[in-house]
């Protein structure tokens, strides 16, 4: 459809190798092609593959958002036959100009993870936010 | 067959980082541990190049500058906390940079970790003076 951009995407093999590179997504992933995924992105594995791995095991498509390398991503995988299609929005970036704007940011990242090991870690960058902006 | 590991530099000393601001806060002079980030701003006014920078630096360089004395500070700017040394000199105000701790945004996990390390360093805002006879160069950015 004319005026539609495309979510950026990867399709990745059994192996979790990037075997297809989305247009959105080449500028960052384009050189990774026929790479493994957790290679290339070193950390990512615990973060992104239950998910992924869930999708595999269930069929079913799987939607979340994950905090890495400073981007805050609602991520989907999805799979196609034999090939797992992962695409993504950023929803937000840190900002850690000043203490000011990586509060501000801080504050937003927390608001946008969802899941229950990020509760631990909410009150850990609330406790040191508290203690930067001299309110503790 | 193995490789040797590689030799690796050791990474700039707070001494090695540092910067001369004239009077118009222009870089005259980037230290050798600098060079690479701020060679190309000699001549260039620093908060040109720093947005939001002048607020957070410019208090302690003009306490610097106006007391005659050697002002220390530990800051927080550009994902980073660093203890900055201005020292006054005829030549001009000398920046000493030593970086205390980097904001780590990996994982959760290790900004959270990161984040207590900056918050630490900023709790410690009150710092010995400086040793003024031993600083006697031009010598304390990013």
């Amino acid at each position: 459809m004319a005026g539609t951009v495309q979510a950026p995407f990867v399709v990745l093999d059994e192996e979790y190798t990037i075997v297809e590179v989305g247009p959105s997504a080449e500028g960052g992933f384009g050189p990774l092609a026929g790479q493994n995924l957790w290679a290339c992105f070193p950390g990512s594995a615990s973060l992104f593959r239950p998910y992924y791995d869930k999708a595999w095991r269930t069929g079913e498509p799987q939607e979340f958002v994950q905090f890495y390398r400073g981007y805050v991503t609602r991520v989907q995988a999805e799979t196609q036959g034999d090939r797992l299609k992962v695409s993504w929005k950023e929803l937000h970036t840190i900002d850690a100009l000043t203490v000011t704007t990586l509060s501000e940011s801080l504050a937003r990242t927390i608001e946008l993870i969802e899941d229950e090991q990020a509760d631990v870690l909410r009150q850990e960058v609330r406790a040191s936010l508290r203690l930067i902006r001299g309110e503790a | 067959m193995t490789s040797a590991p590689l030799a690796r530099p050791d990474p700039p000393t707070a001494s090695e980082l540092y910067v001369v601001l004239d009077s118009d806060d222009r870089l005259s002079y980037v230290s050798v541990g600098l060079q690479d980030e701020l060679g190309g701003w000699v001549g260039h006014v620093l908060w040109d190049h720093l947005p939001g920078a002048r607020e957070i630096y410019g208090p302690g360089f003009e306490e610097a500058r106006s007391t005659g004395q050697a002002v220390e500070r530990v800051v927080f700017y550009a994902g980073r906390a660093k203890r900055l040394t201005a020292i006054p000199a005829p030549d001009g105000l000398a920046v000493h940079i030593e970086r205390i701790a980097a904001l780590d945004v990996r994982t959760l996990g290790t900004l959270a970790q990161s984040l207590a390390r900056i918050a630490e360093a900023l709790g410690a805002r009150e710092p010995a003076q400086p040793d003024l006879p031993a600083r006697a160069s031009l010598r304390a950015l990013p």
